[in-house]
C-alpha cells in the first residue's frame, strides 16, 4: 500500500467537491456525514442492504454520526449492542465531560474520535481509518463504519457475522473411524479448526487478500521450523504474484501456483479434512485456506500422498497397508484396465486360458463392432453416467446410477451391442476409480485410461509398455514446490518407503518424513524451490516486478 | 525463436502422425479368429502331398454359446502339401477365418511319419511364432493321427483338451506316461546318441460313429481315445513301443514317476499290491576308463501296502522286511527291462550318456561318436532300496473263523 500516501492526499479533495455527479472525480469522506453518507451510497448503487443508522453524539453538543454496515454480512447483535448502543449509552457523559473540562485545548488534543474509539466502544475489535477504499472493503465485509461530523476519518467495528454453514461431517473423503467435522466456508472458522488440534505457538499464519474485486481472504498455515523457511517464502512469493479479479475457491489459486499446468497429475493436494490439514502441517507442509470454500490446500504433495486417507493412521496399521495396496491396485486397474483387454484380445489371443477364451470367443460371435470401438462406446457411456449422476439433484442421482449400471449394462448386452465381458471390464475400471482417495487423482488416472486404450488399439502390449515408459517419465518430470513427485521412489529412500505404500507402525515411521527431510536426502542438482517460473501460469509472471525479484536474491543470499 | 518452436511443434506433430499411419498390422478381432486346438500330421503317400494336417478348429459358439445349433463342437479341416506350411496355406483357404495356432494344445504324429523322422516337423513348431513349446506331443499308435483328432470325447467338448486331461491324469494316478511338449522332444532330439520318448495314444472301438455325437449316446462310449506306451526314438526315429515292465522302468530311469502299483505274487497263491509313491533315481558313473563305464542305477523307494489277499502277519517286521526285498526284486526287475530294451534299440534315451559327459566330460569327447556301442556294452549296477512304509488303514486283514 505504498499508494496509500497519494489517497489521503485526495480524500479531503474529493470531499470538498460534494455535490458533483458521481464518477466526475473520486469519492470519499467528506466533512459532513450527509455528504459522507451520499457518497458511499453512490459508490454501492443505492443498494438498499446498506444500513444507515443516524445517530447524535453526546446529547448537547449534538454532533451527527452514523454507524453504517450491510445487512446480512454484519452481525445484527454486535451492531446494535456494542455499536450503536454504546454510542448511545457512553458518550452522553464523555463529551460533557469534555466541554466542562472547559479549556479548549485539551479537546484539541484528543479528538472526537480517539476519545470514542478509546471511551465509548464495547467492540472488542476497532480501528481509525481514513482510507475511503479501505472503509469501503470494510464495509463490504461486515464491518460497521461510524462517521462523524466534521471529521475525515472513520471508525471501522469488527462485526463480521451473519449466517454460515456450521461445522459438518465432510462430504468427501469419509472415514469410517476418525474425526468427523469437516472445513467450512469461513476462513475463520477453518483456521481454528486447525488451532483446535495443534495447540502450538510454531504455528504460524499469515492472511492475505488476493483478488482485485472479491479481495478473497486467503490464510498461509505452516510450523514455524518444521516447514522449510524457502518452501513458505516460495509460496508467499507465488501466492504475491496471482493477479485475479475473483478467487472463487481453493482451485483458482491451485491453477496459478501449481508447478505445472499441463499434466494430468495434480500437485497440490486439497482437503475438507481439518485432521488431515493438521497432519500436513505437522509433516512441514504449508496449508493454504482460501475464504469460501471448505477446501484447502495442501502442498508440496507427492504422489503417494494421493493414495493416503486419513484412516490410513487411525486404523491398525497392517490393515492400513492392506488398503493402500488395494488403492495402488485399483488405480493400475484403473488406467490399464481397458487397454490390457483390447491388447489381450486383439492382438495377444494367445495368452488367454483357452477356456476363457473360447467363452470370449462365443461372447463376440454377434458383436457388430471392433473391440476398441465397443470400449470407447462403454468408456464413454460410463463417463456421461457418472457426471450424471453428478450433476443429477441428489434425489434423483441415486435413480441414475441404478439405471445407468444395472439397466442399461444389461440391456446392452441384450441388444447385442457389446459383448458380456466389455461391461464387466467397464464396470470394473469405473469402480476402481471410486477407491482413490483423491478425487482429483481418479480424475487424472480417467483420463489417462484412454490414452492407454488408443495405444493398446494401434500396438497391443508394445503400445501399453511404451506408454507405460512415458508415463512414468511424465511423473518424474513433475515438480511439486521443488519436491520430485515421485519421491521417495525417485529419488530412492529407504527411509521415505515406511509411509508411503506401506503403512508401518508409528514408532518405525518416526518423524523423518517431512518434506524438509525429503530435501536433505535429494541430490544436490534437485535442490531446488524457486526457479520453477518459467513453467508458472502467466498470470502469475504479470507481478513478477524486478522488486520482487530482488527480494528473492536476498533470500538466496541467506 | 517462435518460429523454430512451431517448427518442432509440427516436426513432433508429424513424427506421432506417422505412428497412426503404420496402422494396426496384426491386429484381428477374436470373432475373426479360428482358434486351433490340436493338429494332426499324416504321412500323405506321394512327396507332393507328403504333409497332410488335420486342424482341429474350436467352435466356440457350440461350446458356450446361448445360440448353440447342435453341431460339433470341434471341425476338423484337412490340407496337404509339400511342406508344413503349404498344408496350412491349404487348410486356411478352407475356413472362413484366420487359423490361429496360439491356442494348440496337441500335437499327433502318425507312427509312419514318426518312423521317418520327425525333426523337419518340429523345426516348423519352433520357428512359428504363433505355435506354443508347451503343446504335448503324441504319436497315433499303428493309425492315422487324423482319426485321434476326429474322435468324439465324454468329458471335453473338445477332443484335444480330453487327451491333454487324460495324460495328466494318467502321469498322476498309476500311469508310466508323462508330459512331453514340443521343447523336451525336441531337446531329447539333440541328445548324442539317444533320443526322445513320447506317449502313444490311440483309438479303441468303433471306428464307425468315433466323429459323431452318436458315439456318446450309449452309456459306453463306442469309441475312447486311450494314451499308452511310450514311443522311443533314436534320433528323430521312431524305433519302437515300450510297454509293461519296460516302460515303467524307462519312466522310473527319467524320475518322472509319481505313483504306480507294483504287485507280488504271494505263495500261497494271489496278489499282494503296493502303491509306489515315491521314487528316487541317481545315476553314478565310474569312468576312469570312458571306453568302459560302469553305470551304478542308485533307486530309493517308498511303497504302502494297498492289497493283502492271505493271512500274513502284516504287524511282524520281518514279514514286511521280506515283501520288501521281493518288491526291490520287482523294481530292479522293471529297470532291467528298460535297459535291454533301450540297448535292443541301440537307443540312449535313458540319459546315461549324459550322466558320463557330466562325470568325464574329456573322456566323453573321445567315445560320444560310438557312444552307441559302448552304451550296449558298459556294465550297469542296480542299487535298489524299496521301504514299506505303512500298510493303510489297517495291520491285519479281518480274518474269517
Amino acid at each position: 500500500m505504498k499508494s496509500g500516501a497519494n489517497r489521503k492526499a485526495q480524500a479531503p479533495g474529493t470531499g470538498s467537491a460534494a455535490g458533483q455527479p458521481p464518477g466526475s472525480a473520486p469519492l470519499g469522506l467528506a466533512d459532513t456525514v450527509a455528504q459522507s453518507l451520499i457518497n458511499l451510497q453512490t459508490e454501492l448503487g443505492g443498494s438498499p442492504d446498506l444500513k444507515i443508522r443516524r445517530i447524535r453524539l453526546g446529547g448537547d453538543s449534538r454532533i451527527e454520526a452514523a454507524a453504517v454496515h450491510l445487512s446480512g454480512l454484519a452481525d445484527t447483535v454486535a451492531v446494535n449492542e456494542f455499536v450503536i448502543g454504546s454510542l448511545l449509552d457512553n458518550t452522553d457523559d464523555l463529551l460533557r465531560d469534555k466541554q466542562e473540562d472547559g479549556a479548549g485545548a485539551s479537546r484539541e488534543q484528543s479528538p472526537l474520535p480517539q476519545v470514542i474509539l478509546s471511551r465509548a466502544l464495547a467492540i472488542g475489535d476497532a480501528v481509525l481509518q481514513e482510507e475511503w477504499k479501505e472503509i469501503m472493503l470494510a464495509i463490504l465485509s461486515g464491518d460497521t463504519a461510524i462517521l462523524m461530523e466534521g471529521c475525515l476519518e472513520a471508525i471501522i467495528c469488527d462485526t463480521r457475522g451473519g449466517e454460515q454453514r456450521a461445522v459438518s461431517e465432510p462430504s468427501s473423503q469419509l472415514v469410517v473411524r476418525g474425526p468427523k467435522d469437516g472445513f467450512v466456508e469461513s476462513v475463520a472458522t477453518n483456521i481454528s479448526l486447525i488451532r483446535r488440534r495443534i495447540k502450538s505457538s510454531k504455528l504460524h499464519l499469515e492472511v492475505m487478500k488476493i483478488g482485485s474485486e472479491t479481495h478473497t481472504h486467503v490464510a498461509l498455515m505452516y510450523m514455524k521450523g518444521v516447514a522449510g523457511e524457502d518452501l513458505v517464502q516460495e509460496v508467499r512469493e507465488r501466492l504475491r504474484k496471482i493477479t485475479l479479479n475473483e478467487v472463487l475457491e481453493s482451485g483458482f489459486i491451485e491453477e496459478l501456483i501449481q508447478d505445472k499446468t499441463f499434466t494430468p497429475f495434480p500437485t497440490i493436494y486439497n482437503s475438507e479434512r481439518p485432521d488431515v490439514a493438521a497432519g500436513n502441517l505437522l509433516e512441514g507442509r504449508v496449508v493454504i485456506i482460501v475464504d469460501g470454500t471448505p477446501f484447502v490446500l495442501i502442498l508440496p504433495a507427492v504422489f503417494t500422498q494421493f493414495f493416503q486417507s486419513a484412516e490410513d493412521y487411525s486404523q491398525r496399521f497392517d490393515i492400513a497397508i492392506l488398503m493402500r495396496l488395494v488403492r495402488y491396485v485399483s488405480f493400475l486397474v484403473l488406467i490399464l484396465g481397458p487397454s490390457v483387454y483390447l491388447a489381450l484380445t486383439t492382438y495377444h489371443y494367445e495368452m488367454i486360458p483357452t477356456t476363457l477364451l473360447i467363452n470370449l470367443l462365443s461372447q463376440r460371435e454377434n458383436v457388430p463392432f471392433p473391440a476398441f470401438v465397443e470400449l470407447l462406446l462403454m468408456e464413454t457411456a460410463f463417463e456421461i453416467l457418472r457426471e450424471a449422476g453428478v450433476r443429477m439433484p441428489r434425489a434423483i442421482g441415486q435413480t441414475v446410477s441404478v439405471v445407468g449400471a444395472l439397466i442399461l449394462g444389461t440391456a446392452v448386452v441384450e441388444a447385442g451391442i457389446i459383448a458380456p465381458i466389455m461391461v464387466i471390464v467397464v464396470a470394473l475400471t469405473g469402480i476402481a476409480s471410486f477407491a482413490i482417495p483423491a478425487y482429483n487423482m481418479a480424475i487424472a488416472g480417467r483420463i489417462i485410461r484412454f490414452a492407454f486404450l488408443i495405444l493398446a488399439s494401434l500396438f497391443g502390449f508394445y503400445g501399453i509398455t511404451l506408454g507405460l515408459i512415458v508415463f512414468v517419465a511424465h511423473m518424474n518430470s513433475l515438480r511439486s514446490f521443488g519436491v520430485p513427485y515421485l519421491f521417495p521412489f525417485v529419488p530412492l529412500s529407504v527411509n521415505g518407503q515406511k509411509d508411503t505404500i506401506l503403512r508401518l507402525p508409528l514408532w518405525i515411521v518416526g518423524r523423518d518424513k517431512t518434506p524438509k527431510q525429503m530435501s536433505k536426502e535429494l541430490p544436490e542438482y534437485m535442490q531446488l524451490t524457486t526457479g520453477h517460473d518459467e513453467q508458472l501460469p502467466p498470470l502469475i509472471l504479470k507481478n513478477d516486478t524486478p522488486a520482487s525479484r530482488g527480494m528473492e536474491g536476498e533470500n538466496d543470499e541467506k | 525463436m517462435m518460429r523454430n518452436r512451431s517448427f518442432c511443434l509440427s516436426l513432433a506433430l508429424l513424427l506421432v502422425l506417422q505412428v497412426l499411419l503404420t496402422g494396426c498390422w496384426d491386429n484381428v478381432e477374436l470373432n475373426r479368429r479360428a482358434i486351433i486346438s490340436g493338429i494332426a500330421i499324416d504321412r500323405g503317400d506321394t512327396e507332393a502331398e507328403k504333409y497332410k494336417l488335420s486342424f482341429q478348429v474350436i467352435v466356440a459358439e457350440e461350446i458356450s454359446g446361448e445360440k448353440s445349433r447342435g453341431i460339433s463342437p470341434v471341425a476338423l479341416y484337412t490340407g496337404v502339401g509339400r511342406t508344413m506350411f503349404e498344408a496350412l496355406a491349404d487348410a486356411s483357404r478352407q475356413t472362413a477365418r484366420f487359423l490361429s495356432l496360439g491356442h494348440v494344445r496337441v500335437l499327433v504324429i502318425s507312427e509312419k511319419f514318426a518312423r521317418e523322422g520327425i525333426k523337419d516337423i518340429l523345426d516348423v513348431l519352433e520357428r512359428e511364432s504363433d505355435t506354443r513349446l508347451n503343446s504335448e506331443i503324441f504319436i497315433s499308435k499303428g493309425q492315422p493321427a487324423r482319426e485321434l483328432m476326429s474322435t468324439m470325447t465324454v468329458f471335453s467338448k473338445i477332443p484335444a483338451n480330453d487327451l491333454v486331461e487324460k495324460l495328466e491324469t494318467t502321469s498322476k494316478q498309476f500311469g508310466y506316461n508323462f508330459r512331453m511338449a514340443v521343447d523336451d522332444v525336441i531337446r531329447g532330439i539333440q541328445i548324442r546318441g539317444g533320443g526322445p520318448i513320447i506317449n502313444g495314444v490311440y483309438t479303441s472301438g468303433d471306428r464307425e460313429q468315433a466323429g459323431s455325437n452318436d458315439s456318446l449316446k450309449n452309456i459306453e462310449p463306442r469309441t475312447i481315445l486311450r494314451v499308452s506306451g511310450l514311443a522311443a526314438f533314436k534320433d528323430d526315429k521312431l524305433k519302437g513301443w515300450l510297454t509293461g515292465d519296460a516302460a515303467v522302468g524307462t519312466v522310473l530311469l527319467h524320475n518322472n514317476l509319481r505313483e504306480y502299483p507294483s504287485l507280488l505274487k504271494d505263495k500261497e497263491g494271489g496278489y499282494i499290491s503296493f502303491n509306489i509313491y515315491q521314487s528316487q533315481v541317481t545315476l553314478k558313473v565310474q569312468s576312469a576308463d570312458p571306453e568302459h563305464p560302469v553305470i551304478t542305477i542308485k533307486i530309493t523307494q517308498q511303497a504302502a501296502l494297498k492289497e493283502s489277499p492271505n493271512t500274513l502277519d502284516l504287524t511282524s517286521p520281518r514279514v514286511l522286511d521280506e515283501l520288501s526285498d521281493q518288491l526291490t526284486e520287482e523294481t530292479v526287475k522293471q529297470l532291467k527291462a528298460a535297459v535291454s530294451a533301450a540297448r535292443g534299440y541301440k537307443s540312449d534315451y535313458l540319459g546315461f550318456g549324459q550322466a558320463l559327459q557330466r562325470k568325464n566330460p574329456r573322456g566323453w569327447k573321445k567315445i560320444k561318436d560310438h557312444w552307441e556301442e559302448v552304451f550296449t556294452t558298459c556294465g550297469i549296477r542296480f542299487e535298489a532300496d524299496v521301504i514299506i512304509r505303512h500298510t493303510d488303514m489297517r495291520s491285519n486283514s479281518f480274518q474269517i473263523y
